[in-house]
């Protein structure tokens, strides 16, 4: 089956805009541009609104942080223990949170679902797209996707009181601790004799051994430090997950090429980590050179609201394309699907927004939502 | 009788004398200047042209109710029981033998006026005593000398965080602080009515109201612990509101608010600013307040908080504000005069005026120097405190 | 380059001088001397009237890592639950943009050794930085440069299950957790490969005296204990506050210790420091310990050590005595005397402009360098 979209101006973010088509078969993108639609194809016509990639939540806790209930919905924390690696979110996120429909109604095509960030290992992450169904896995594209960490006031906020960590020095002494026993188990299991099995050492073998990056959940300037400080003593693959005062250490993330995901920006500065924290600081980060994409960390701020963001974004001083890449090709790679999403060429997934104007502006509707060449939102009122 | 020869003499109150005399008799200051006699009988000290001044005052320490070298059993400042009790009396709380009477008799301090703490909205009504003797009533010179009062993060904190009791906010604080206020008015008026007319009776007896009717009356200063700039206005507000006469002690913001405290020329005690800021409402803490106070003419002395700061760094701290520009006899006068006035006792100590306490000390040096001793102490006529040399 | 000239100097490691000329370059001091010629061309700043001595250098602080109005998020000075934290180190905990950094330098301060807290009976590695610096690696001078022990009142407060409730109890802790870490050490070597454990590894480092272990004790009895623990490991070691030190003076000074005395101007309020005395330091310099004076800031506004100095001169820490305590005797006690501590030909131009002689309210502190940049200039109000 095929659908065109046509009389688009289309955003492809991997080349510069203009006016054109899309052809979509069996959920990929087949041609951008200047196409030839078939007789056969089911045809929208964009009548020259944009067309933009499917958006990307690349920090998001939709399904495990439930929207509208207390704690019966509430899934992103393993609060038993700080070092939790073993725990899924496939486990715990819930297809049926409502926050998946409202991120279909504003064109989020895929998030990544992540456990919280009490632990100071909190578990396995998954890349989802935003399909309507019961089974999670049929939404999830990446798994696992990561591993997510965290260091700074949270862990302390939680364990302090009771089994530690209490202190910054603490979180990073768990970590490491735990990384040097995943190191070790991993020389053991090569070895003649090896080690009873050990759930929470597995899960972390693939961190250790550098197949899946360590997501760090870092705010102030000394935790994005000590983050790269023990990705440089493991040899980690990470990335750097909030980043709020990276503007203050800018120029040795631009020179280490390290992923960042920035945000939430639209929050007052709730906790005395995040001081800073605010879209003219993540300007300051993106003139300098820092590899970044954008996040809402949903539900903190609502994902459906990226768009807005990137909108803010440009109003800091940072270029259209720019700002509407942060939320497309570069939260793709940042999720390390950039082969597959976040653009509009040939051979990728036909993750396809089509908008009532221009997309990072608040006022702006989107209209239609395609996720793998299907349509799973139309917007009434915009005679689609 | 007791005479001070040769001396450089620092009275606060008027110009310097150098190469003078200052006469005690029965603990009350008889004569100061270059050309007093001294009787026969009296013992003399020789100066030998060393700085004579006032006794220091200190206007706001916890000596003796909060004491030195222990823990909880020493701990008597601050009746954590119910936030409301200005019917409890430092008096009643403070140990003559705290080992920091010595060291501020030690320091030239010589007049202290003590609060209760601050984790009561009302906390109870303050002494100013002298600094030496084993039985309080002895030492004291004003009782009741005000009644404390606090705003901000403590009393929030003692009850709200600790306890889950009210006040649990700034504004459930300022609530709370008013009610005990109007309170304690219905009742003064209900005793005025009963008192004009033999056919009312008066109101039963209540100790918490009993203990603000001075305050109501205007008697008496509310003494108001505020640091943050916010807290400063709500205590104005709640002290003109009631038109009471109030004090406001910390001010550690009160370089944002100074029109407001020299409008209503409401006198502060500054301090403790060789602490860090400890908190959130006092973390801007340093020179600045003091400085704007004393340039906007609002009156003002400096405190240590003993033992916040140890009280005896109370001229340490006069003489690095000098250090910051203050004038030199401002901030003298911030440690002895106006500490005093401060206090309520300015009719008795804090200058050297013929009639008023011999209360005086000898120093080493510049009396806000680092390195500077007090030599010798005398407090009433009698020489407390002697360094031996 | 540039020449500061006209001032009078205190190298401290060597006599004062007046109308001295100090010559930085590159963040060193190149010469420094009375009678040092100014190359032609170099920049020159006149210090005619003022005093000039090397930057502090502050044995024990916090710094970074909690106090000044930061709230209970950046407390990180403490590790729970206790009572032993030795795999922890005190760079993790460090922010370099907290408000007490710009206290240090208004202070006089550049050098600082960072020190987790007391309520730990082994609280984690302790190091030393400059204070000025964005990224806490760039201000490390040295690390690690001790192991951090307490004794008295603090450990036994720790509510883990674990912990001591006496004071004997923290002791044989302690005794314990290094029995265990040599035992480590030694499966080590026989290549028994036992599990990696960041903590013994840290007390290893003591027991073969590369690091000090740095031992909090304020009362008699508990400085004598920690001279007990550490004689019978053989190891290296220092006292921090040694609060009633002057009681067991002799006792200290034929041990050739040194103790890191402070914090000043503070009250008694707990009862291990009841016998605090302002005569300490100059009691314990008579007996021949080598005294350092600290902050142990925020206990000590650090901006307020030069007033502390005065107080421990005022009773008897001779003049000499008391800036060599503020600046070259720690420096050497850290293991950073190489670079910092003393204005001498090769060494970080780290050094402060006095108005006038030290320890006098009339001598503010006008600027500070670190490595000849200035970081910190008076501003009055």
């Amino acid at each position: 089956m095929m659908l065109a979209i046509t009389n688009a101006r289309l955003h492809p973010v991997s080349s510069p805009a203009g006016r054109g088509g899309l052809l979509i078969e069996d959920g990929r993108i087949l041609e951008v541009g200047d196409i030839r639609v078939p007789e056969t194809a089911e045809v929208i016509d964009a009548r020259g609104r944009p067309v933009t990639p499917g958006i990307i939540e690349a920090h998001c806790h939709a399904g495990l942080s439930e929207e509208g209930i207390g704690w019966e919905g509430n899934d992103g924390n393993e609060r038993s223990d700080p070092m939790t690696p073993h725990v899924r979110a496939i486990d715990g996120a819930n297809p049926e949170d409502k926050a998946f429909r409202f991120f279909r109604e504003a064109g989020i095509t895929a998030s990544q679902l992540t456990p919280g960030s009490a632990n100071i290992i909190g578990g396995e992450q998954l890349v989802a797209k935003s399909v309507e169904t019961v089974f999670i896995d049929e939404m999830v594209v990446l798994r696992p996707s990561g591993m997510k960490a965290a260091l700074g006031e949270n862990p302390k906020r939680v364990y302090g009181a009771s089994r530690g960590p209490a202190t910054r020095m603490g979180n990073a002494a768990v970590m490491r601790k735990w990384l040097t026993r995943a190191r070790r188990y991993a020389e053991k299991s090569n070895a003649q004799d090896p080690p009873d099995f050990d759930m929470v050492l597995a899960a972390l073998l693939p961190v250790v051994r550098g197949e899946i990056p360590l997501r760090i959940h870092c705010h102030r300037a000394d935790d994005i430090r000590t983050a790269l400080r023990i990705a440089d003593e493991y040899a980690l693959d990470i990335s750097l997950e909030h980043v709020t005062q990276g503007h203050l250490v800018a120029d040795l993330l631009a020179e280490r090429a390290v992923p960042c995901a920035v945000g939430p920006s639209m929050v007052h500065e709730a906790k005395v980590e995040m001081r800073g924290n605010g879209f003219e600081n993540v300007a300051r980060m993106h003139r300098a050179g820092v590899r970044m994409c954008l996040t809402n960390d949903h539900p903190v701020v609502h994902g459906r609201n990226l768009p807005a963001a990137a909108g803010m974004l440009q109003a800091a001083g940072v270029s259209f394309d720019d700002a509407l890449e942060s939320i497309t090709r570069a939260a793709a790679e940042h999720v390390g699907l950039g082969e597959r999403i976040g653009s509009l060429e040939p051979g990728k997934d036909a993750d396809v927004v089509v908008w009532s104007g221009d997309p990072l502006d608040a006022r702006s509707f989107c209209d239609v939502t395609v996720i793998d060449g299907l349509v799973v939102y139309r917007r009434e009122e915009s005679g689609c | 009788m007791l005479a001070i020869i040769n001396a450089n003499i620092v009275p606060v109150a008027g110009e310097a004398m150098p190469d003078a005399t200052l006469l005690m008799r029965d603990g009350k200051i008889e004569a100061l200047g270059t050309d007093v006699e001294i009787p026969g009988e009296a013992r003399v000290i020789d100066a030998r042209g060393r700085t004579v001044t006032p006794g220091i005052v200190e206007a706001h320490a916890h000596v003796g109710i909060s004491e030195q070298g222990l823990g909880a059993e020493g701990s008597d400042h601050n009746e954590t029981t119910d936030p409301v009790t200005p019917h409890v009396r430092a008096i009643d709380g403070i140990n003559p033998r705290d080992d920091a009477f010595r060291e501020f008799r030690e320091a030239g301090i010589t007049t202290a006026l003590v609060p209760p703490g601050s984790a009561n909205l009302l906390g109870g009504s303050a002494v100013v005593l002298k600094c030496s003797g084993t039985i309080v009533d002895d030492m004291v010179i004003l009782d009741p000398a005000g009644m404390k009062a606090a705003l901000g993060e403590n009393p929030k904190g003692a009850y709200g965080q600790r306890q889950g009791k009210a006040p649990a906010t700034r504004m459930g604080s300022a609530a709370l602080l008013r009610e005990a206020l109007v309170a304690a008015r219905e009742y003064m008026e209900k005793q005025d009515a009963a008192e004009a007319d033999d056919d009312t009776d008066p109101p039963g007896f209540n100790a918490k109201h009993e203990a603000l009717l001075p305050v109501l009356r205007r008697e008496m200063p509310l003494r108001i612990h505020c640091h943050r700039a916010d807290d400063i206005v709500t205590a104005v507000r709640i002290g003109e509101e009631f038109d009471l006469c109030y004090t406001l002690e910390h001010v550690t913001e009160g370089q944002y608010v100074t029109e407001l405290l020299a409008k209503h020329r409401v006198p502060c005690a500054v301090g403790p600013t060789l602490q860090h800021g400890s908190k959130v409402e006092n973390r801007e803490r340093d020179f600045r307040a003091p400085l704007a106070l004393a340039a906007a003419g609002v009156p003002m002395c400096f405190t240590t908080d003993h033992p916040v700061i140890a009280g005896q760094y109370l001229a340490l701290t006069a003489g690095i504000a000098v250090s910051w520009g203050m004038d030199y006899d401002a901030a003298l006068a911030a440690i002895t005069a106006t500490a005093a006035e401060h206090a309520g006792v300015a009719d008795r100590v804090g200058t050297l005026e013929p009639g008023k306490d011999a209360d005086v000390v000898i120093w080493s040096g510049d009396p806000l120097d680092f390195t500077t001793f007090a030599d010798v102490t005398i407090i009433d006529g009698d020489v407390v405190y002697e360094r031996g040399v | 380059m540039r020449a500061y000239i006209g001032a009078r100097i205190y190298p401290v490691d060597a006599p004062p001088f007046d109308d001295g000329v100090m010559l930085v370059d590159d963040g060193h001091i190149q010469e420094v001397g009375a009678d040092v010629r100014v190359p032609d061309g170099v920049e020159t700043v006149d210090l005619s009237g003022r005093v000039v001595i090397p930057g502090m250098v502050d044995a024990h602080s916090h710094a970074g890592m909690w106090g000044d109005g930061e709230g209970d998020a950046s407390r990180d000075g403490n590790e729970r639950p206790g009572p032993i934290a030795a795999d922890v180190d005190a760079v993790d905990s460090v922010n370099p943009h907290h408000r007490s950094f710009a206290s240090c330098r208004e202070g006089g301060v550049t050098s600082v050794m960072i020190h987790p807290g007391s309520g730990n009976a082994i609280g984690g590695l302790c190091f030393a930085a400059k204070t000025r610096g964005e990224i806490v690696d760039d201000m490390v001078i040295r690390a690690p440069t001790g192991l951090k022990g307490a004794l008295g009142e603090n450990p036994k407060r720790g509510s883990g299950k674990d912990s001591p409730k006496t004071r004997m109890g923290t002791a044989a802790l302690i005794r314990d957790y290094f029995a265990r870490a040599a035992e480590y050490g030694r499966k080590k070597d026989a290549d028994k490969d036992p599990d990696p454990d960041a903590g013994f590894e840290n007390a290893l480092r003591v027991l073969r005296g590369e690091i000090p272990f740095r031992v909090h004790a304020h009362r008699a009895d508990d400085i004598v204990t920690a001279t007990r623990l550490c004689e019978a490991l053989d190891i290296r070691y220092n006292i921090e506050h040694c609060t009633d030190g002057y009681l067991l003076a002799e006792f200290l000074g034929h041990r050739e210790l040194t103790a890191h005395v402070g914090p000043g101007l503070s009250s008694r309020g707990k009862v291990e420091v009841a016998n605090r005395d302002e005569r300490n330091a100059a009691l314990l310099h008579a007996a021949g310990v080598r005294v350092c004076l600290v902050t142990d800031h925020p206990f000590l506004d650090v901006r307020y050590l030069m007033a502390y100095g005065g107080v421990a001169h005022k009773h008897g820490l001779p003049f000499d005595a008391t800036l060599r305590a503020l600046t070259l005797t720690p420096a050497e006690s850290i293991g950073i005397a190489d670079r910092v501590g003393s204005l001498a030909k090769g060494k970080d131009a780290d050094f402060l402009v006095l108005a006038g002689e030290p320890f006098r309210y009339r001598s503010p502190i006008l600027s500070t360098f670190v490595e000849g940049e200035e970081v910190y200039t008076r501003q009055q109000p």
